[in-house]
C-alpha cells in the first residue's frame, strides 16, 4: 500500500502525471501498431461492426477480435475493445515504471537505488514492447522460431505485466516522495 | 479444368464437433455426395511417417480458430471487385461456376467454406508455403487448426476434430488419421489472367463477417514482389531442406498414391514441356500456370503450338485438356514441396 500511495503523490504532480500519460500513449500506439489494429492502406470512409460478443474470440494467446473497423483513406482502425484495455494496462505500467526511472536519474536524491538500477526498471518496459512486436520483427527479418520461441512469445504479455508491476513495486519502495521536486 | 477423382464418400461421424455447418450458416449441398467429409480410396505418398509428422506438428501461435475461416462466403461481379490487374486470386472453375478467391482475403483468412455449382469446397491457402488447394467438404467444415506442419497449414475438420494437413491432403490426428482428402485443381493467377479467361467470374467479396484490413498482407506483397515472399529462408523449422532451388522459388507439383514430383514454374513457362520418369508437365500461357500429367514411363508424341495450345497425334488440345490423366497441380514455395516430398522426382533428377 505505501508503494501505491507514493505512486499517487507522484501522479499528483502535473509534469510527471503528464509525462506518464505520454508514454503510456504513444505505447498503446505501438502496441496496437505491432498487433496491426491500426495499420497503412484503406480506401474511402466506412465504420463497419460486427456482433459485439465476438470481442471475446481469440486471434492468439492473448490478442483478440476487432468488432468495429474504421476505414479511411490510406489508414485501417481495428477495434478491439480487449486488446485496447490490455494494451492500456501495459501502456499505464510501462509509463509510470518509466517516470520514476526518469525521476531517479534527474534527482538521485529522491530514490535511495542508485541510476543502475533504475535502468533495470526499463527492461520489463522492453519485455513489453517485445511481446506485441516479436511476430512482426521475425516476419521482417525472416527468423526461424522454434516451438519454444513461440511458447515463450504466448505468455510474454501476461510475464510482462508480471514483471512491470514488480519493478514498479521495487523502485517505489526505495522512493522518497518527499524529496521530488515539484 | 478437368477434376480428378480418384476418390469416393465415407461416412465418418465426429465425436468432437465444435460447431455444426448449419450452425455457421453453410448451405446444405445438393451434391449427391454431400455426406461428412468426402476421403480418398486411396492415400497420397508421404515422404514420412504419421507419426514423424505427428511429433513435428508444432503451434504457429494463434489457436484453433484465432485465423479465423469465411463460412458465409459472399461474391460481387468482377466489375465490383476492388483488385489490381497483377493481383492474386486462386481461381476454381465447376459445372460452369467461375470463383476468383483473391490473395489479399485469403491470406487474413485461409479457409473459405464454399459451395460451387453444387459441391461443398473447401478453398484454402497458406501464405507460408504459398499454396492454394481445394478440398471436398460434404457437410462438414474446415478450420484453421493454428498448427503447423513443415510450416504449412494444418486445418481440422470440424464434424470429427481430426486434423489434416493442407499440403500432404491427409489426416494426421483423429478419426481420419492417415485417409487424405477428396482434392480439386486450383489455379494460382493474376486478376488479370483469371478474368480474362472467366469474364463472367464471381468474386469473394470484402465483406467475409470479419473485420480486418484487406489493403494490407501481413507477410508481405506479391504485386510487387516483397517481404516473406521475397526474402531466402523460412520461420518454422522442416522435416527436409534441400539446397537445389531458391527456398521461395515456386514450383508445380504432383503427387499420387505411389511418388512425387515437382517441375520449376520459370523452367516450365520457358521450356513449356517437362517430363519426369511418371509425369509431364505443360505450361498453361494463359493463366500463368502448369497442368500435370501422369505418364507412367509412356512418351507421349506432344509438341507445343505457337499460340499456347498443345498437339498429340495431329490433334490440338488446350494445356488443361491434354488426353492424358491428369493429376492434380499445386503450385508451392520449393522448400514447402521439398519438405513434404524430398523424394519427388524431377526433370533432373529423373
Amino acid at each position: 500500500m505505501k508503494a501505491l500511495r507514493r505512486l499517487i503523490v507522484i501522479l499528483r504532480i502535473p509534469k510527471y502525471r503528464r509525462m506518464a500519460a505520454g508514454i503510456g500513449g504513444i505505447y498503446l500506439v505501438l502496441f496496437l501498431i505491432a498487433l496491426q489494429d491500426i495499420s497503412l492502406g484503406g480506401r474511402g470512409f466506412e465504420f463497419l461492426t460486427v456482433d459485439w460478443a465476438r470481442m471475446f474470440d481469440r486471434t492468439g494467446a492473448f490478442t483478440f477480435e476487432p468488432i468495429g473497423q474504421l476505414t479511411m483513406p490510406g489508414l485501417t482502425i481495428l477495434l478491439s475493445p480487449v486488446n485496447i484495455l490490455i494494451g492500456l494496462v501495459v501502456a499505464a505500467l510501462v509509463g509510470v515504471n518509466l517516470v520514476i526511472t526518469y525521476i531517479a536519474f534527474s534527482q538521485p536524491s529522491a530514490c535511495t537505488f542508485n541510476r543502475s538500477t533504475g535502468i533495470l526498471a526499463s527492461v520489463p518496459a522492453l519485455v513489453a514492447g517485445s511481446a506485441c512486436c516479436a511476430p512482426a520483427i521475425v516476419l521482417i527479418l525472416g527468423l526461424q522460431v522454434s516451438s519454444l520461441f513461440i511458447t515463450v512469445f504466448q505468455v510474454l504479455i501476461p510475464v510482462s505485466m508480471l514483471l512491470l508491476l514488480f519493478s514498479l513495486k521495487l523502485i517505489l519502495d526505495r522512493t522518497v516522495t518527499e524529496l521530488i521536486d515539484v | 479444368m478437368r477434376q480428378r477423382r480418384i476418390l469416393t464418400t465415407a461416412t465418418v461421424l465426429g465425436a468432437t464437433a465444435f460447431l455444426s455447418a448449419s450452425a455457421l450458416g453453410v448451405g446444405s449441398g445438393t451434391d449427391a455426395r454431400a455426406q461428412s467429409i468426402p476421403l480418398a480410396e486411396q492415400r497420397y505418398v508421404l515422404g514420412d511417417e504419421i507419426a514423424t509428422y505427428n511429433g513435428f506438428i508444432m503451434s504457429g501461435g494463434p489457436p484453433p480458430d484465432g485465423i479465423p475461416s469465411i463460412d458465409s462466403p459472399q461474391f460481387v461481379n468482377a466489375s465490383a471487385a476492388r483488385l489490381a490487374p497483377g493481383d492474386l486470386v486462386i481461381g476454381y472453375y465447376h459445372r460452369g461456376e467461375a470463383r476468383a478467391y483473391p490473395q489479399k482475403i485469403l491470406v487474413h483468412h485461409e479457409i473459405v467454406n464454399d459451395q460451387v455449382g453444387g459441391l461443398n469446397m473447401a478453398i484454402t491457402y497458406c501464405p507460408l508455403t504459398a499454396t492454394a488447394q481445394g478440398f471436398e467438404r460434404g457437410t462438414t467444415t474446415l478450420g484453421v487448426s493454428g498448427q503447423l506442419l513443415n510450416s504449412n497449414l494444418v486445418m481440422y475438420d470440424r464434424e470429427s476434430g481430426s486434423l489434416f494437413s493442407q499440403i500432404a491432403a491427409t489426416g494426421l490426428r483423429g478419426d481420419h488419421h492417415g485417409r487424405s482428402l477428396v482434392e480439386v485443381n486450383l489455379i494460382w493467377t493474376t486478376w488479370e489472367r483469371w478474368r480474362s479467361k472467366y469474364p463472367e467470374t464471381r468474386v469473394l467479396s470484402e465483406r467475409t463477417g470479419h473485420l480486418r484490413n484487406y489493403t494490407r498482407d501481413p507477410y508481405g506483397s506479391y504485386n510487387p514482389l516483397g517481404g516473406y515472399y521475397s526474402q531466402q529462408g523460412t520461420i518454422f523449422p522442416l522435416l527436409h531442406t534441400s539446397r537445389n532451388q531458391q527456398d521461395k522459388e515456386m514450383v508445380v507439383g504432383a503427387r499420387t498414391a505411389e511418388r512425387s514430383a515437382y517441375f520449376v514454374m520459370a523452367d516450365l513457362a520457358r521450356e513449356r514441356i517437362l517430363r519426369t520418369e511418371n509425369f509431364l508437365a505443360v505450361y498453361d500461357s494463359e493463366l500463368d500456370t502448369g497442368h500435370i500429367y501422369l505418364i507412367a514411363g509412356e512418351t507421349p508424341d506432344l509438341r507445343a503450338l505457337s499460340d499456347g495450345a498443345y498437339e498429340i497425334g495431329g490433334e490440338r488440345y488446350r494445356p488443361d485438356e491434354l488426353p492424358l490423366e491428369e493429376a492434380v497441380s499445386i503450385e508451392a514455395f520449393f522448400f514447402a514441396w521439398n519438405a513434404f516430398y524430398p523424394q519427388s522426382e524431377s526433370p533432373g533428377r529423373g
